[in-house]
């Protein structure tokens, strides 16, 4: 095309150029193809898309960037069975897991649990005591804490709960309900041992308290045992400040241990030589087995994972018999590292070892991946997990056998996505 | 006898380390890729810090001996902060309150949540209620209930039938409650209230029955409280044995959580009460879909809100115009530039319009975008103009 030619060319003109190519090329290609692999030409790549033909936003337009506007639909989604009566104070958000990549997850996609709504802290105006049996009781302002050296690690956190509307029987038909109490960050703040080492923890000091400053008060109970091994006061999730739903601007972070010990909107820490039996940890968050008795200080979430990929939200409609395609998932254990994950597509007769992909941290989301070549067959997909403590994901009967069905918490029982003829994904147990 | 004696501490030493290596040495060769411990009081394991690595994380191995911030709390300050109290009664307050005034507390401030008489039905946590009774063993009966599809009550978890301990529903109280107003009641207030949810799940207090208007609850008398289910928790907590109890119980998760087996081939997975039932494929019977935001999958634009932030005028001011009206470096007069805005407007409305659609000096028709119709220039000059004006 010389110059003149397309200076003549208004944009309008210049489509229908492209078009009337198009279909020539498309005539020309019928006469030699055979007609059943005669591709229609893609409209996105004839013509000129909207983005490239304006001006974009302002380079800074959004000076706290937002996702695009298309993935408005990846968001937290609640229900009032999770809920006081549906009053949404008390209540918890699930985290879109199959629209999840790698271990971390968005701030603004975390699961949230609150026992007494989101709490607002003006970071000037809080403080954090530690006292009890420590030679010196001090009191911190933000700016102190973040002054001791910091750590930074990636962990999971999980609601005990996650799971708990399935005890019974399988109750909800998408991942993000079914697993979606649970998310993945990198967290930054003090270990607490740094700051222990210098208040001198009294040796008759056995027990930790950690109370909140919102209007739950939420208190727990923890050994100081676990408090010197790795517990964590933390101020930054995936290198910003904590959001409000995750406790701003401080939390405990107990790593592997339920979400609820992991104390938000942290206000105090006592040390004493007595647990305190505080109301989630007595009333609720204990686990009432089929014996009558219930476990108490339920500390670590157990060896556990997910089938991310296929899923209800993700199925394998769209594939062709002989398609090779990647089922990946998600494991994580609270009482150390994954080592491995199998996989069983006939309902866990028959199971083959997946692979671990990426990052393979203590107390971290774990990817784990298998090729499989797609038949377009009815499975019973499942994947059970195992860590280095030595621990195997239990099936439904066998951690029914020990803890019955009225346990709320802990449930880590092998989860079965039955995937149809047709390529779709539900929600099923097997169990007796 | 020295020289046995440090012999047998050296034989002491060197057997106890070498078995540390070799459980260490066990564990990182056979069960994961790091370097762990056995034996940590959840069941877990522990890694060790070493030489500035801990698992696959790097450290500041320098000494942070001397590291010291904030400042020491004062006595007042922990007074105010340090109101917990435990199962033993230690740290409860002095004061009192009666059942009768309970009652009326109760009705005005809880039972919109929690139901007439603690009874629940209002869905949230029911405070009194259920069968105490206990079977030959001291465990509370109704809480071996297990729940298949409606088929048996479940169990209740009620101040009577499921808490330890009674000191935990006054500091509770106290500090959370009433939902909407925590902290708003007097410790009084507060002993009344844990009065009449003690009196409603028919307990006693030395043998005195607290179902009486006239019962007056206190410290003295709330440490004395004995619920049913005291005994109804594992593992035990209490005591100096408690760490080692927990470690133990824990540490036998096959018998005390559940724990798998990992066959590989022909597994067989029977289930029910005798352990023999073939398990079968169980589908959803009531699937639960009511969730909010309503399940959606589109990458599509969200529908348009009503009344949105950005007017329909300022979008298309912001794609078609904003280039050279942001500012008067293009020559063009800057929206939100009183002055300029005037001299413009010394033309009259009717001829600003006109240039607009048609073009003047530098700039095209329509701004150049030909896709803009009269009306949506005209609403974009109004917005410029409103945009503009002097601010009194």
């Amino acid at each position: 095309m010389n110059r003149e030619t397309e200076e003549k060319l208004t944009p309008v003109s210049r489509r229908d150029f492209f078009k009337k190519t198009a279909s020539v090329s498309a005539v020309a290609a019928a006469s030699v193809m055979a007609p059943g692999t005669l591709l229609a030409d893609d409209e996105n790549i004839i013509h000129h898309v909207k983005w490239g033909t304006t001006l974009g936003d302002e380079c800074n337009s959004n000076p706290y960037g937002v996702p695009s506007l298309y993935e408005h639909n990846v968001v937290r989604r609640t229900s009032a069975l999770m809920s006081s009566a549906g009053d949404m104070h008390a209540a918890i958000s699930m985290t879109p897991l199959h629209e999840l990549n790698g271990i971390i997850v968005p701030n603004g996609l975390h699961f949230t649990r609150t026992h007494n709504g989101v709490a607002h802290v003006d970071p000037n105006k809080w403080r954090l005591m530690i006292h009890g049996l420590v030679e010196k009781p001090i009191v911190l302002t933000l700016d102190e804490l973040k002054r001791y050296p910091s750590e930074s690690r990636i962990l999971f956190l999980e609601c005990p709960s996650n799971s708990a509307a399935e005890w019974k029987g399988p109750q909800f038909g998408t991942l993000q309900f079914v697993k979606g109490m649970m998310s993945c960050s990198e967290w930054t703040g003090v270990r607490l041992k740094t700051i222990l080492d210098e208040l001198g923890l009294k040796p008759e000091a056995k027990w930790m308290l950690a109370e909140g400053s919102d209007g739950s008060e939420m208190s727990r109970t923890l050994p100081v045992e676990k408090v010197l091994d790795d517990v964590m006061i933390v101020y930054a999730q995936n290198g910003e400040a904590l959001r409000d739903e995750q406790g701003y601007p401080v939390r405990l972070m107990a790593p592997g241990w339920e979400a609820n010990l992991c104390v938000k909107w942290l206000k105090r820490l006592e040390f004493g030589d007595k647990p305190w039996y505080a109301k989630e940890e007595t009333s609720k968050y204990t686990a009432l087995t089929a014996s009558g008795k219930a476990i108490q200080h339920f500390y670590a979430l157990e060896t556990n994972s997910i089938i991310t990929s296929p899923c209800p939200e993700i199925p394998w409609t769209d594939l062709k018999k002989g398609d090779l395609v990647e089922i990946q998932g998600l494991a994580w254990s609270g009482h150390g590292t994954i080592r491995g994950v199998d996989i069983s597509f006939d309902g866990g007769k028959n199971w083959v070892e997946a692979q671990l992909k990426g990052l393979v941290l203590p107390k971290a989301w774990t990817r784990f991946s298998y090729m499989y070549k797609y038949e377009g067959k009815p499975l019973l997909l499942q994947s059970r997990s195992y860590d280095d403590s030595d621990n195997v994901q239990p099936t439904v009967n066998q951690e029914k056998a020990v803890v019955g069905v009225e346990g709320v918490y802990h449930r880590n029982a092998i989860q079965t996505w039955a995937v149809n003829a047709k390529g779709e994904v539900s929600n099923v147990q097997i169990r007796s | 006898m020295f020289k046995l004696d440090r012999k047998l501490v050296t034989i002491g030493m060197t057997l106890a380390l070498s078995s540390t290596l070799a459980v260490a040495a066990a564990s990182s060769a056979e069960l994961g890729v790091y370097k762990s411990k056995p034996g940590a009081i959840d069941g877990g394991v522990t890694y060790p810090r070493e030489k500035g690595n801990y698992t696959a994380y790097k450290y500041n191995e320098q000494s942070t001996k001397g590291v010291s911030f904030g400042r020491p709390a004062t006595a007042n300050e922990i007074k105010a902060w340090d109101i917990d109290a435990l199962p033993d009664g230690t740290g409860l307050p002095e004061g009192e309150g009666s059942v009768e005034l309970g009652d009326e507390l109760y009705e005005a401030q809880c039972a919109i949540c929690h139901g007439e008489f603690g009874g629940g039905g209002k869905g949230y946590p029911q405070l009194a209620g259920g069968n105490q009774d206990k079977d030959e063993n001291g465990i509370v009966k109704t809480l071996k209930n297990q729940r298949q599809y409606g088929k048996t009550d479940a169990p209740k978890r009620t101040v009577g039938t499921y808490w330890p301990v009674a000191t935990t529903l006054f500091t509770y109280i106290r500090d959370a409650m009433p939902y909407a107003h925590p902290k708003s009641l007097s410790n009084d207030e507060v002993y009344a209230i844990t009065a009449y949810i003690l009196a409603q799940n028919g307990l006693e207090i030395d043998g005195e029955e607290m179902d009486d208007d006239e019962f007056v609850l206190n410290k003295e008398k709330l440490m004395k409280v004995v619920l049913p289910n005291r005994n109804g928790f594992y593992p035990n907590i209490d005591g100096p044995n408690a760490q080692e109890d927990i470690r133990a119980f824990f540490a036998d998760r096959a018998k005390s959580i559940g724990a798998g087996i990992r066959c590989m081939k022909d597994c067989k997975d029977p289930g029910g009460q005798d352990g023999k039932t073939e398990a079968a494929v169980v589908k959803i019977k009531y699937e639960m879909k009511d969730v909010v935001p309503p399940y959606a999958y589109a990458k599509d634009l969200p529908p348009e809100t009503e009344g949105g932030s950005i007017s329909k005028a300022e979008k298309m001011y912001d794609a078609s115009c904003k280039l050279c009206h942001a500012n008067d470096t293009m020559g063009a007069p800057a929206v939100g530039d009183a002055n300029s805005w005037e001299s413009v407007m010394n033309k009259g409305m009717d001829e600003v319009l006109v240039n607009a659609i048609k073009g003047t000096g530098g700039m095209p028709p329509k701004g150049g975008n030909m896709d803009l119709s009269d009306a949506d220039v005209k609403e974009i000059v109004e917005f410029m103009i409103n945009s503009s004006k002097k601010k009194h």
